[in-house]
């Protein structure tokens, strides 16, 4: 065990329980000292095995052999003929290493962007930490049961920051993410225990270790209230559920407007930068590939699902005039990129598997360059909203004038949003595109107006409310201060060095999902399909 | 036999020990409490005076090869009773605790409250052993008289309810005439039994059944004798359709003898249950239609109890309802047994669920009664705000609200999962009865978390801290130290519960 991964998994919580245990003045430096203290541990992930190895990025491993592991025996039954395993199971290859970054920093950030908080700052604060475990738990978790528990950690500490420190209707919103995410884990859990009981019979070996099940898929059929489908297919839609409503992927998204616009800007900040990518992540990471065949028999689904998404929530975008609702529906369209990724990658026709890694490669930078941009432009609507309190577009006009700071970086978002080259969102996009177009050549034909779609409504949204004529309203506005463009910085150039470097990342990515292709063409291969 | 008197063993007494030692410290009580009125003097001796049957049963346990049965097979000290043994006394100090202020300030009479706990779990003890009929019945009368009287005991009004008192008597009495007739029908089925087999030895009842009998497996009587049986204990474990009292009784209870009903009843109604069944045979006997009521009242006890609770006002009735849902998920796990008879694993996950739920309710229901003391109000719309005045009051009370929920990763998740599983495969309908029991959880979180949701996000009426005494602040503390406790040693306990199972159907 290197116990680096417990440490960051269990750090926040610890330090939840200090912020509340400290006086209340000190909430929020004790929040920040833990939580930038994880973001340097985790760094750790990808600097330390990059030393070691003198800079070869496949010493990362992937899901079999990933680099970092921490394991202890925790749970195991074994009576009659029940078998029931659990393990302690933490591991992290490539995937893993970048989004347990992406959170410890995004959570960072979204600390030091609190400042505004002054109701029950305390709570507040350890709600954060407590939401950070979860979630690191959910990128690092190596055996199944234990990536359900620590899935529904993040239901509480979500809910809870939603309802107390959302906006208007946030009881309604935090209801309405609490039902939704349930009923997705709870079908989540069914779809697991079906995993685990049919390939336990079928190769005599009880297990849901991550190594285990990647190795090992589910065969034959399933008969399901007198419909017959193969195994893999049902239990890759009932475990799919869970993560097609926290993506969003249509028709589940309608918890996200809501959830988005009435949280407070550093949870929004994490619900699009973090908590979006757990579905996308256990679409890739699980779905994909512990059911490769059942992945595959619902691709055409699963891409006409996703390209619906991208264009949809490019749609429903452009019709906003709450600044906040806007960007959320912009999320629901990014995420589709990573849906159509995905689909891709499990694509039918026997495509060059280049093309397939390339789609999946750009499926998981499109999580990292929402999570990034998207972070970043809801920290703006932050910014606004604290001086302005309100968010509509059409009530400013010109702020340009007045907040020279703020229009720099949040042009700087949208156009990062919108994919300009040389930038991280563009890497990501092309990737897509070009990954999928020949597996879904009409498809991504239709996609590809989602590129017009977004840039339409991000820069009409910047025109109307920063350019123009200066709204007379405005004229005691001040502009972002240093601590408010702090995080916004880090962000912008976090995003410009992927957009210049991104083989960094990809080869980062690599070792994890070269593995995931092979997979899912040995199993297409197998099913001759 | 002729009607001597039959000797008894040294053995026989050696087993009997931990309930001898009981029932002198239930004496001891009632005495004290004569002689001395000192209420922190008889809750001390209650609590500590626990430990001398726990000590005697650990000594039995830790015995290489310790006598297993004694009274001529009718008595028995295996794993199962052991494991039951433990989680009785856990409940008696856990309620003594808890109910140290509420006794004094609203029931005007200490010792007679902790005498009669100690005498019904003497009672519960005796059922978890007992292998034959009639002492089970005993046992059970034994286990339920104190509860009608500790549900009649609130002398005086709760602040803000003025018709309390009287609701509690009213509770008495309800509970007194419901639990005279269950008691009826359970001896109806028993007396049936006893005709088809011949015997009331659960043994020789299973040895009876296997060989054979009239009418065969799908035999009227039989039937007929199973299912009175099982809405006799249905009744203690408040399985639907016998839970109709469990919400008047609870909510007109004391507090403290609401949290003793929810926890010491139940899991001695289980105790009971289980062993009948399964020891006595009479699932391996049984037919399909049994199998068929059984999940019949599984899936119908916990949707109706999630359901109901949804809509409560009083936190004490939600809890009721909350009781009788939970109770729902444990019959999944006897629905796996009744399913295939054979299999101890269903029976491990009915223990394991059972003593995480008793560790859980106790730390809720310590809370409960923390407000009521601080505030005099039991009404759920009261708990507003609470987190603000007193965090950890409301933090202790969140979590195991969180367990009971079955919120991962707390103990209450992990023990959900184990008796899902044990009851998935097993295969046939196993897996559909599960899926309800999902959707079910799904359903109970509407009411687990409004609460949470109440004492976290709410305003509160008031602004005041509320004073919380040391003891139920160390009961809540407990519990809470039990659940985090249980969740990262869940294997320990689950190796317990197995042992338990194994015990039984050996």
């Amino acid at each position: 065990m290197s116990w680096l991964l417990t440490i960051l998994v269990f750090l926040p919580t610890v330090g939840a329980l200090a912020v509340m245990a400290a006086p209340r003045g000190l909430s929020r430096w004790l929040s920040a000292v833990f939580t930038g203290v994880v973001f340097l541990l985790s760094t750790w992930l990808y600097i330390g095995p990059m030393i070691s190895s003198g800079g070869n990025a496949a010493v990362f491993g992937n899901v079999s052999h990933p680099y970092w592991v921490d394991q202890a025996p925790w749970i195991n039954v074994a009576i009659g003929s029940l078998q029931l395993k659990i393990d302690y199971h933490l591991g992290a290859d490539g995937l893993s290493i970048f989004m347990l970054i992406l959170n410890a920093l995004l959570t960072f950030l979204a600390v030091l962007g609190s400042g505004n908080i002054s109701k029950r700052q305390r709570e507040y604060m350890a709600l954060l930490l407590l939401l950070e475990t979860g979630v690191m738990g959910v990128f690092c978790a190596f055996d199944l049961y234990l990536f359900w528990l620590f899935w529904e950690i993040e239901l509480i500490p979500m809910f809870l920051l939603i309802a107390v420190w959302g906006g208007q209707r946030r009881e309604y919103a935090a209801w309405k993410f609490v039902i939704y995410t349930v009923l997705g884990s709870a079908v989540m859990l069914a779809g697991i225990l079906l995993l685990y009981f049919n390939l336990g019979s079928q190769t005599g070996v009880y297990s849901a270790s991550f190594n285990w099940l990647a190795t090992h898929h589910v065969s034959g059929n399933l008969t399901v209230l007198g419909l017959t489908m193969s195994s893999q297919l049902i239990i890759f839609l009932l475990i799919y559920t869970a993560f097609a409503i926290k993506l969003p992927m249509f028709p589940f998204h309608t918890w996200l407007p809501d959830a988005h616009t009435e949280a407070p800007t550093a949870v929004s900040v994490l619900l699009a930068g973090i908590l979006l990518k757990m579905g996308a992540y256990g679409l890739i990471r699980i779905c994909v590939d512990f059911m490769p065949s059942g992945a595959h028999q619902f691709a055409w689904p699963l891409a006409i699902l996703g390209v619906i998404n991208m264009v949809y929530g490019g749609l429903c975008s452009l019709v906003q005039s709450d600044m906040k609702k806007m960007i959320a529906y912009s999320s629901v369209s990014h995420m589709g990129y990573v849906i159509l990724g995905v689909a891709a990658a499990v694509g039918p026709g026997a495509t060059n598997p280049a093309f397939k890694e390339a789609a999946l490669t750009g499926a998981a930078l499109q999580m990292f360059t929402h999570g990034t941009i998207t972070a970043m432009l809801f920290f703006s609507v932050g910014v606004l909203y604290d001086r302005a309190h309100l968010r509509d577009i059409n009530a400013f006009g010109g702020l340009q004038a007045k907040m020279p700071r703020l229009t720099w970086i949040y042009s700087f978002a949208v156009l990062a949003s919108l994919g300009l080259p040389g930038l991280s969102g563009f890497v990501a996009e092309y990737l897509v595109y070009t990954g999928s177009f020949s597996t879904f050549p009409i498809l991504v034909g239709v996609a590809a107006f989602t590129v017009i779609i977004t840039a339409g409504y991000l820069l009409w949204m910047l025109k109307r409310s920063f350019f123009g004529p200066l709204n007379p309203k405005w004229n005691g506005i001040t502009d972002a201060s240093i601590l408010e463009m702090t995080p916004l910085i880090t962000l912008a150039v976090l995003v410009l060095f992927v957009g210049v470097f991104p083989q960094f990342m990809i080869n980062l990515l690599h070792p994890s999902l070269n593995n995931i292709i092979q997979t899912i063409s040995g199993a297409v291969t197998a099913s001759g399909r | 036999m002729s009607p001597t008197l039959i000797p008894l063993s040294s053995n026989d007494m050696w087993i009997l020990s931990p309930e001898i030692a009981m029932t002198a410290l239930a004496l001891l009580v009632l005495s004290l409490d004569f002689l001395i009125k000192r209420r922190e003097i008889i809750a001390f001796v209650s609590v500590f005076g626990l430990a001398v049957p726990a000590g005697l049963l650990a000594w039995i346990e830790s015995t290489p090869n310790h006598p297993v049965y004694g009274f001529y097979g009718m008595y028995t000290i295996d794993n199962y009773a052991i494991f039951f043994d433990f989680l009785f006394l856990l409940i008696g100090a856990g309620v003594v605790m808890a109910s140290y202020d509420f006794v004094q300030r609203y029931m005007r009479s200490s010792g007679e409250f902790y005498a009669l706990l100690l005498f019904s779990l003497l009672g519960a003890m005796l059922m978890a052993s007992s292998r034959e009929l009639i002492t089970v019945y005993i046992s059970l009368e034994l286990t339920s008289f104190p509860l009608y009287v500790m549900a009649g005991m609130l002398r005086k009004d709760i602040p803000n309810d003025n018709a309390s008192s009287v609701r509690s008597t009213e509770a008495s009495l309800k509970y007194v005439l419901l639990g005279a007739m269950s008691s009826a029908v359970l001896l109806y089925g028993m007396a049936l039994l006893y005709g088809i087999t011949g015997s009331t030895d659960l043994g020789e009842i299973a040895v009876a059944l296997q060989r054979g009998f009239s009418g065969g497996p799908n035999s009227i009587v039989l039937l007929v004798a199973d299912t009175f049986i099982f809405a006799g204990f249905g009744f203690k474990i408040s399985a639907v359709p016998f839970h109709m009292w469990a919400p008047d009784i609870y909510q007109g209870a004391p507090t403290p003898g609401t949290l003793f009903f929810s926890v010491a009843s139940k899991a001695a109604g289980f105790a009971a249950l289980i062993r009948v069944f399964a020891a006595g045979g009479l699932l391996n006997a049984g037919s399909f239609y049994l199998w068929g009521f059984i999940a019949i009242a599984a899936v119908a006890t916990m949707t109706l109890g999630n359901i109901v609770a949804i809509a409560q006002s009083d936190i004490k009735r939600m809890m009721a309802y909350s009781s009788i849902a939970q109770a729902g998920y444990i019959l999944v796990g006897f629905t796996a047994v009744a399913y295939q008879p054979s299999n101890q694993t269903g029976i491990s996950g009915m223990l394991v669920f059972l003593a995480v739920y008793v560790i859980t309710n106790i730390g809720a229901f310590a809370g409960i009664i923390a407000f009521a003391n601080a505030t005099g109000s039991e009404q759920l719309r009261d708990f507003d705000g609470l987190f603000r005045r007193s965090p950890a009051l409301a933090f202790g009370m969140i979590l195991c609200l969180m367990s009971l929920a079955g919120i991962p990763p707390l103990a209450g998740a992990l023990s959900k999962i184990y008796i899902f599983v044990t009851a998935w495969q097993e295969g046939g309908l196993l897996p559909w009865i599960v899926i309800i029991a999902l959707i079910n959880s799904v359903i109970s979180i509407a009411y687990y978390i409004g609460v949470a949701y109440r004492i976290f996000v709410k305003n509160p009426p008031r602004e005041d801290r509320l004073r919380v005494s040391a003891a139920i602040s160390f009961a809540l503390a407990v519990s809470v130290a039990g659940i985090i406790a249980a969740t990262i040693f869940f294997q320990p306990l689950l190796n317990f519960g197995v042992s338990g199972a194994q015990a039984l159907l050996k």
